[in-house]
């Protein structure tokens, strides 16, 4: 996208995420950073990182020694280290059944009005499901029924961004209160530890040995990522 | 981290494999100091509005971000699960740094931001995005918008 906008008239610098893709395309003006994947800018509440950054891919905007600029930023993004002063907002589900999930959502969704205050904002909105209705519309595609809902015409799509929206859920209310965790830290509470990474490990079950060949490509695929995958 | 050794696999194997573009020219255009430049994002997230259609996997369409949508109503409907998501629930900033880039507005470090800010599918393959190019270029084009960040996720 970068060569196209030049070729179009515009300056352009590429925040990359990936050295090697950078050293490939070989975009005019690219900055490669260090920091996680997802996490492009650094870490979240972190706006002195974020600017300096920011400040850094700008700044290759007025270079003229050209016509493939590609920097490394030479801050050194704050790690993936777990945090040892953050705890889980609520103790592992343990063998829990997966028709638990209402009862834990239950218990779960006044932490999430907190995260919701707390960060001015939610990433769930993807499914267009209240989560009340989750349970529900999870135990149908468990059970090898094709459910919709309005917006998602195809089980495979509503079922991939319900996924994606228990898991940003979940992820705000591993937020909700006190230090900020790694991300590795909320990923293991979420897939260990919650009725909730069941449901989504279940889900993909279900679609991996549906007969709808759509449910089947995108629940391997796109609600379970690989290292949560059981060994 | 993301450098490649810290990259989970198979997503390590993954981002190595993709796909990258060659091209014959080499563009590169210059132009006035930073403090005389409005600058737009394009942001290969995949953002939409809330109440938008998330992006469809293999989109090569681009969306439009206008500057004032409010952070609260900024998803992220990317294809891949492989990348973290953690940290975009906190600050949406930590993929879309449009709060930064106000802050660079107001201390005078930059000209301007644009009224539009553009957003499109990371994954999928550039060769057929030209249409996308065009439709960024007309928009900034009309703003007066001569300079562009690229953020990914």
């Amino acid at each position: 996208m970068a060569h196209m906008l030049e070729e179009r008239g515009f300056a352009t610098a590429v925040i990359a995420a990936v050295r090697a893709q950078a050293e490939k395309t070989r975009p005019p003006r690219a900055l490669f950073t260090a920091a996680q994947l997802g996490r492009p800018l650094g870490e979240p509440g972190d706006p002195v990182f974020q600017r300096a950054t920011l400040l850094a891919a700008l700044a290759l905007l007025e270079r003229t020694d050209g016509p493939v600029i590609l920097e490394d930023y030479p801050g050194e993004p704050p790690g993936l280290a777990d945090n040892p002063t953050w705890t889980p907002p609520f103790p592992p589900a343990g063998d829990a059944a997966l028709d638990g999930f209402a009862a834990e959502l239950a218990r779960v969704l006044p932490v999430w009005e907190d995260a919701k205050t707390r960060f001015g904002r939610t990433s769930v909105g993807l499914s267009f499901q209240a989560a009340a209705d989750w349970p529900a519309f999870a135990a149908r595609v468990i059970a090898g029924e094709l459910p919709t809902v309005p917006g998602h015409g195809t089980t495979a799509l509503a079922a991939r961004f319900l996924c994606d929206d228990i898991k940003a859920l979940y992820g705000e209310v591993a937020q909700a209160h006190g230090p900020a965790p790694s991300s590795n830290q909320v990923d293991a509470w979420f897939w260990y530890g919650t009725i909730a990474g069941k449901i989504l490990l279940a889900l993909r079950d279900a679609a991996m040995a549906s007969d709808n060949n759509a449910l089947k490509t995108v629940g391997g695929r796109f609600f379970v990522p690989v290292p949560w995958l059981p060994k | 981290m993301a450098r490649i050794e810290d990259i989970p696999q198979p997503t390590r194997d993954a981002v190595l494999a993709v796909p990258c573009p060659s091209y014959d020219t080499a563009p590169f255009v210059s132009g006035p100091p930073l403090a005389e430049r409005r600058i737009a994002i394009v942001s290969s997230a995949a953002l939409i509005r809330r109440g938008d259609q998330p992006f469809a996997f293999g989109s090569a369409e681009c969306r439009f971000i206008p500057a004032s949508t409010l952070n609260a109503d900024i998803l992220i409907s990317h294809v891949s699960i492989n990348f973290d998501r953690t940290g975009f629930l906190r600050d949406v900033n930590v993929v879309y740094p449009i709060d930064r880039l106000r802050e660079l507005a107001a201390d005078g470090v930059i000209g301007g931001i644009a009224d539009t800010h553009y957003t499109i599918m990371g994954s999928t393959d550039p060769a057929g995005m030209t249409e996308a190019a065009d439709q960024i270029a007309a928009q900034m084009r009309r703003e007066n918008i001569h300079s562009v960040i690229l953020a990914p996720v």
